[in-house]
């Protein structure tokens, strides 16, 4: 079984990178018919196939068109995984805010990030693509946000993450509203420079770090 | 600094191998020319006379070299049926494809320059330009590429997946954009103008080179033979990544290659630089926008370093349009640095500031 499961994560990897949409549905089924857990076929299937087309990206091997195949198929594997996942109360009750920042309009990433924020049991206030900042602070505010994540792929909106941080200061809110970022030109190093509170390098880490931070913010001042 | 030969007089001898009293230099100013005149973007709208006003001003204050009729990359689209977003001021966007699925790609046709959309007050623009400055500095159409333009006819996304899906209907949407384009050149070349095209979408930063090759080269070759049968040169630009396509873009017949600054202009040059002039590649964002008077003249140099021995000619540029609030005096230092190093080009006598790539 142990082995099967591996098996079965490793096809949906494959048929998600190679951009095929009715193989990945059909395992994603057969991951729901033999009772094996839907975070991990997400994570180790869906989310891994897609990081692996991200790679070739980079490496100019896949262009947009590959890309958004790929996007496809995963996004018709989450749609069956996601209602099996079972959720976890960690977040409970704490609000977040997600977005892809302005100026960048590619929100897979984003997306696969919010499916893993709510099976934590965050509730996900998506604001969606092309964001400009200071909408990310404004609905913060008026939903009482613990968590502001920001999404972007693009090197030239990266100044935006920044701005997002100068308007909660400015508004002095950066204590109360915590700040995490991600995407492909993200790196630890630039989240540590523009002083967001966190980064995450995929989806599943980004749940773990949105956990981390409503639970570590409670006592944390900075 | 004054220069000493109109645009047209330096583009002219430029041309003809003579000498000139500098490189020419077009800093790329776009929309931002309603900063000129002090209106907002979006007052542009089908006003011809309000781009013209903007362009001739803005000309008048800087002096580059190349005026061009240009808003955004949806006009052609918008008159074939996409519907475009106005900002207030801001620089138009796509609000929604003239098409949502690939069964109505029979009811598109191809726009009319004289009656379609917006065209005919780009027309307007365009004859305005030519009777005000048409003597003093080249003065052109921006057309967008028959390839980009179709992924605004059914949607940037749907038209991306086409790619791999559905290749006939990609092919079948470039016929039609080809259509709109050829018409458009037609209208600006009767006018006066030279067309220069703009092709985001055929650059590797979105397609592959093989994709290049199979979807938007043939139009754009089929494009850029029209505009030279009327007699023109043409232009062209493809913004992002393009390095493995260079070969085509020339193969494409334009004797002119704009490049991003993501490029690199030294490559550039030494790969087709025998073959067509170059223009490029000031960074619009970092060094044009946010960068100081000192970051725009290194910049500047550091261009001209890199290509001003090209075969076919150089000419300085932004890697693409410069942002709407790019600072005056940033665009006037590119256009100054340009006037500084003269010509002809004493390389030892340039300020050492950076190394080649």
């Amino acid at each position: 079984m142990a082995q099967n499961k591996e098996l079965l994560f490793k096809s949906l990897s494959d048929a998600v990178f190679e951009m095929e949409e009715e193989k990945t549905v059909t395992l994603s089924n057969t991951i729901i018919e033999e009772n094996i857990d839907a975070y991990e076929a997400i994570e180790k299937g869906l989310s891994d196939g897609m990081n692996r087309a991200g790679q070739l990206y980079e490496e100019e091997e896949y262009f947009i068109p590959e890309l958004l195949t790929c996007a496809d198929a995963m996004y018709a594997g989450l749609d069956i995984l996601k209602q099996h996942l079972k959720v976890n109360n960690a977040g409970i009750k704490n609000k977040i805010v997600i977005g892809v920042v302005e100026g960048d309009t590619h929100d897979i990433g984003k997306n696969l990030v919010k499916v893993m924020l709510e099976t934590s049991g965050f509730e996900v206030i998506d604001l969606g693509r092309d964001i400009p900042p200071r909408d990310f602070v404004e609905k913060a505010k008026e939903v009482n946000a613990k968590i502001i994540a920001l999404s972007t792929l693009m090197t030239t909106t990266m100044e935006g993450m920044k701005e997002v941080l100068a308007i909660l200061k400015k508004e002095n809110l950066r204590d109360q509203i915590k700040v995490m970022v991600g995407g492909g030109p993200i790196s630890q190093g630039f989240a540590e420079k523009i002083g967001a509170d966190g980064y995450a390098v995929n989806a599943s880490e980004a749940a773990k770090l949105a956990i981390k931070l409503v639970i570590g913010g409670i006592d944390h001042e900075r | 600094m004054k220069d000493k030969m109109t645009s047209l007089e330096r583009m002219t001898a430029y041309n003809k191998g003579e000498s000139i009293d500098r490189l020419p230099c077009n800093p790329n100013i776009a929309n931002g020319a309603a900063r000129v005149i002090g209106c907002k973007i979006s007052e542009f709208k089908g006003n011809g006379k309000l781009i013209a006003k903007a362009q001739v001003e803005a000309y008048r204050m800087f002096g580059h070299d190349g005026v061009r009729i240009f808003t955004d990359l949806y006009v052609q689209a918008e008159a074939m049926g996409a519907k475009v977003y106005y900002p207030l001021d801001d620089t138009a966007n796509l609000e929604t494809p003239a098409i949502n699925d690939v069964s109505e790609i029979e009811k598109l046709q191809p726009a009319n320059p004289y009656k379609d959309g917006h065209l005919p007050a780009h027309l307007e623009a365009a004859k305005i330009l030519i009777d005000q400055i048409g003597l003093e500095v080249p003065c052109s159409g921006g057309i967008v590429g028959p390839f980009t333009n179709a992924f605004f006819l059914i949607g940037i996304e749907r038209m991306t997946k086409l790619i791999l899906k559905n290749p006939e209907a990609v092919h079948k949407l470039c016929e039609l954009s080809l259509e709109t384009c050829k018409r458009y050149a037609e209208a600006f070349i009767k006018i006066g103008l030279t067309p220069t095209i703009s092709e985001p979408m055929s650059s590797t930063t979105i397609v592959s080179p093989k994709q290049f090759k199979e979807f938007s080269f043939p139009y754009l070759k089929r494009l850029i033979d029209f505009i030279l049968s009327k007699g023109k040169t043409v232009t062209l630009h493809i913004c992002g990544k393009t390095e493995k396509i260079w070969e085509d873009m020339v193969a494409s017949g334009a004797n002119c290659l704009s490049i991003d600054n993501v490029a690199s202009l030294y490559n550039c040059k030494n790969k087709v630089g025998d073959k067509v002039r170059i223009m490029g590649n000031v960074d619009p964002s970092s060094v044009m926008y946010d960068g100081t008077i000192q970051d725009v003249r290194q910049a500047t140099i550091e261009c001209v370093k890199q290509a001003y021995d090209s075969p076919k000619g150089y000419i300085i540029c932004s890697g693409c349009s410069l942002p709407i609030n790019t600072p005056f005096a940033n665009i006037q230092a590119m256009m100054d640095t340009a006037r500084e190093i003269g010509y002809p080009i004493k390389i030892d006598a340039l300020p050492i500031q950076f190394t080649m790539d």
